[in-house]
């Protein structure tokens, strides 16, 4: 199909290495991530129309980090900017959204996450209902425990089915060179370690990892200006469901990711990557079912999120990933999907095509 | 597996606590279910034809206002998932090893997530468990009030089901809530080298080369033009300056705060430079005779007795507790038009 000015097209991405800890401040790590892909997309910081990041000052333990952060875009003369304290891919959402008003024609989004600062046992116990979870410090591991534990006694997976998405995932990450961890896994021997939330096994919960990523937006005849081989968005939806995980229709089935596949058009054509923002890895296994995909779409070439987890990051990465494979690596049309909340609460699904 | 470079923890910074109590307002709806809970009750509210317990202020299927058909659940309940906490930390409410659970009280339709203090062994879905409710003036209204344990008797509660009338003022119509989170950051580069050069007695900055500002502190970046300031950009800045800016601050009480006086915080231009260091004190003159323009030189802690220990990363210009402050030098004041667009 013939792109239009509404069309909107990744043409630059970039992303610093993804560390177990960094040295760097979440600013520092802007800086180079933000600018290096504007540069990559032959600009410079006053040729942007707008700039948004994804960031959570919980995170790093420094309030108005996000603000700090601004630093990173050398801001003067003023810019348009603005921030979501969700993951990067919710900005990029919003940069697409901004650039479908039409007035202006480039836009970046970044995501940045200094987690290595605080202890993700007890930091996430302050994103859930602070009347009836945050007092019982309802901490993010246990709740991903009792939807694993939902989705094996509704029979639809077992352990080993999730060992087996481990094993993978860490064995794609060989190949990526960002990644934190890999390697070649045992399925046996993944299953004899002992749990630290029943039925969740240490290898089921995703590394603690500080990072940055960005992306540079275009629309219509101006993504060809800018890059050899634009990787169009040409799908994107996100959905939500109840805050509460007791309160949504059915754990072990994404509704919202289902309805947001549906939003993005999915269904519409072969889908040859998809990568899937599961923390947690049986969550791989019910976004998976709820996309709709089938056997022939290969999963997470990057090792997704277990293989590094910058909070804020890890969703933006999925797309930057897909993107690669566009851009990159001569594929047609790929899939990113990112979460966010408790359970798989809220999910994006954004579809990504090159010309043919 | 590959963990790729990790950060010295030598540059680990002493951990940090961040508390905040506030008090929330609770509502009609958690108004009464907190109320009830005080008196050993559980309550779900019905709407959209099922029991919502505990009870939401809406029906998370249409939005609706979920009203006020207030319904007796409990004390007992079914297991329906289950996970085990081998190693609970500060904030979750026993210390001793527990399972999280979606418990199914009897009269409601909903689980909610809570605590069962039982052996991992016994665990399973299709449990029946208890509400057990804290005592005396143990009794806050708050979810921690209670826990359930394994039921002694597992047939279905009395009374579950059947009407609740709620007082027409419930009790509890507040909240405590607290957030307890200990953080350890660590000492970026440039942060480091900051904190050096104070302990030594002196000042550094780093020069932009693209637009010629200089930033005094633990900055490693040009904010205007978005690049980064390496060390080679880094020279020894000049120990004296002109008040550009000031405020006086009288102070209120708050955790932390160890002023009891009016004090000045100021921002001081440094001679032959652009560079502005910011938040800094003034010592030797009242708050109430310090200005605009005004010279001052700065004044050490003795060597040895200097403390950079609470400086963060970011603080930009902070000196911390390796200086006394800035000491007015008596040359007569600085023209306007010399620091007029360098008040920050
Ligand atoms: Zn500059």
């Amino acid at each position: 199909m013939p792109r239009t000015e509404n069309d909107i097209a990744i043409v630059s991405y970039a992303q610093s290495p993804l560390l177990r800890r960094s040295e760097n401040t979440e600013t520092e790590m802007m800086l180079s991530t933000v600018q290096g892909a504007i540069k990559a997309a032959g600009l410079g910081k006053g040729d942007i129309g707008f700039t948004v990041s994804g960031s959570c000052d919980y995170l790093s333990g420094r309030g108005f980090s996000f603000v700090a952060n601004v630093d990173a875009y050398g801001a003067y003369p003023p810019i348009n900017e603005s921030h979501v304290e969700m993951d990067g891919s919710f900005a990029m959402y919003e940069a697409f959204v901004r650039l479908l008003q039409g007035d202006i024609d480039t836009a970046v989004a970044a995501g940045v996450g200094k987690t290595s600062n605080s202890d993700p046992a007890t930091l996430y116990t302050i994103e859930m209902d602070p009347y009836y979870l945050t007092p019982l410090g309802a901490d993010v591991a246990s709740l991903s425990a009792l939807q694993y534990r939902a989705l094996l006694d509704s029979g639809k997976v077992t352990e080993r089915d999730v060992a087996e998405v481990v094993a993978r995932n860490r064995r794609a990450a060989k190949d990526n060179l960002n990644a934190q961890v890999s390697g070649d896994f045992d399925v046996d021997e993944l299953l004899a370690a002992p749990y630290v939330r029943n039925p969740l096994r240490r290898h089921d919960l995703p590394p603690v990892t500080d990072g940055c990523a960005a992306v540079v937006l275009a629309r219509g005849q101006k993504a060809y200006e800018l890059c050899e081989r634009p990787v169009w968005i040409t799908g994107i939806d996100h959905r939500i469901e109840p805050h509460l995980p007791t309160m949504r229709q059915d754990l072990t089935s994404s509704v919202s990711t289902r309805l947001a596949a549906e939003g993005a058009g999915v269904a519409s054509g072969p889908v040859e990557v998809a990568e899937i923002h599961a923390p947690f890895s049986f969550q791989e296994l019910i976004v998976r079912e709820a996309l709709g995909l089938g056997d022939d779409t290969e999963i997470n070439p990057s090792g997704g999120a277990l293989a590094a987890n910058p909070v804020m990051v890890t969703g933006l990465l999925r797309v930057i990933e897909a993107a690669k494979q566009i851009a990159e690596n001569g594929r047609s049309r790929t899939l990113a999907h990112t979460t966010s909340g408790p359970c798989l609460q809220q999910n994006l699904v954004c579809i990504l095509e090159g010309d043919q | 597996m590959t963990d790729t470079s990790i950060a010295d923890p030598s540059n680990d910074m002493e951990p940090f606590n961040l508390q905040f109590p506030f008090t929330r307002t609770l509502g009609n709806t958690l108004s009464t279910f907190f109320s009830a809970v005080a008196q050993g009750q559980l309550i779900g509210v019905k709407v959209g034809g099922r029991v919502i317990a505990p009870p939401l202020e809406y029906d998370p299927e249409t939005g609706a206002d979920a009203g006020s058909e207030w319904v007796k659940v409990g004390p007992r309940g079914t297991v329906s998932a289950w996970t085990y906490v081998p190693e609970p930390t500060h904030l979750h409410p026993v210390q001793g090893p527990f399972a999280f659970a979606f418990v199914t009280l009897d009269g409601a339709d909903t689980p909610m997530i809570h605590v069962v203090e039982a052996p991992e062994d016994q665990l399973r879905s299709g449990l029946r468990v208890e509400a057990r409710f804290k005592e005396g003036d143990e009794v806050n209204g708050r979810i921690d009030d209670f826990v359930f344990v394994p039921a002694t008797d597992p047939s279905p509660s009395e009374g579950a089901g059947e009407p609740y009338q709620a007082p027409a003022e419930p009790e509890i119509q507040t909240m405590d809530a607290y957030c307890d989170l200990t953080y350890v950051d660590n000492a970026a580069p440039v942060t480091r080298v900051w904190t050096q050069a104070l302990l030594e007695g002196k000042l550094v900055g780093r020069t932009c080369p693209q637009c010629g500002r200089t930033f005094v502190g633990a900055v490693s970046l040009c904010c205007v033009d978005a690049i980064e300031l390496d060390e080679s950009t880094q020279s020894e800045m000049p120990q004296t300056g002109v008040v550009t800016n000031f405020t006086v601050i009288t102070p209120v009480p708050y955790p932390g705060q160890k002023e009891t006086e009016p004090f000045v915080r100021c921002s001081v231009m440094l001679d032959g430079t652009d560079a502005v260091l910011g938040q800094q004190t003034i010592v030797g003159i009242p708050a109430s005779e310090v200005r605009v323009g005004m010279h001052v030189a700065l004044e050490w802690e003795p060597e040895g007795q200097r403390d950079v220990s609470e400086i963060g990363n970011g603080g930009h210009g902070s000196t911390g507790g390796a200086v006394v402050g800035w000491k007015p030098t008596g040359e007569p004041d600085e023209p306007a038009e010399n620091y007029v667009d360098r008040m920050m």
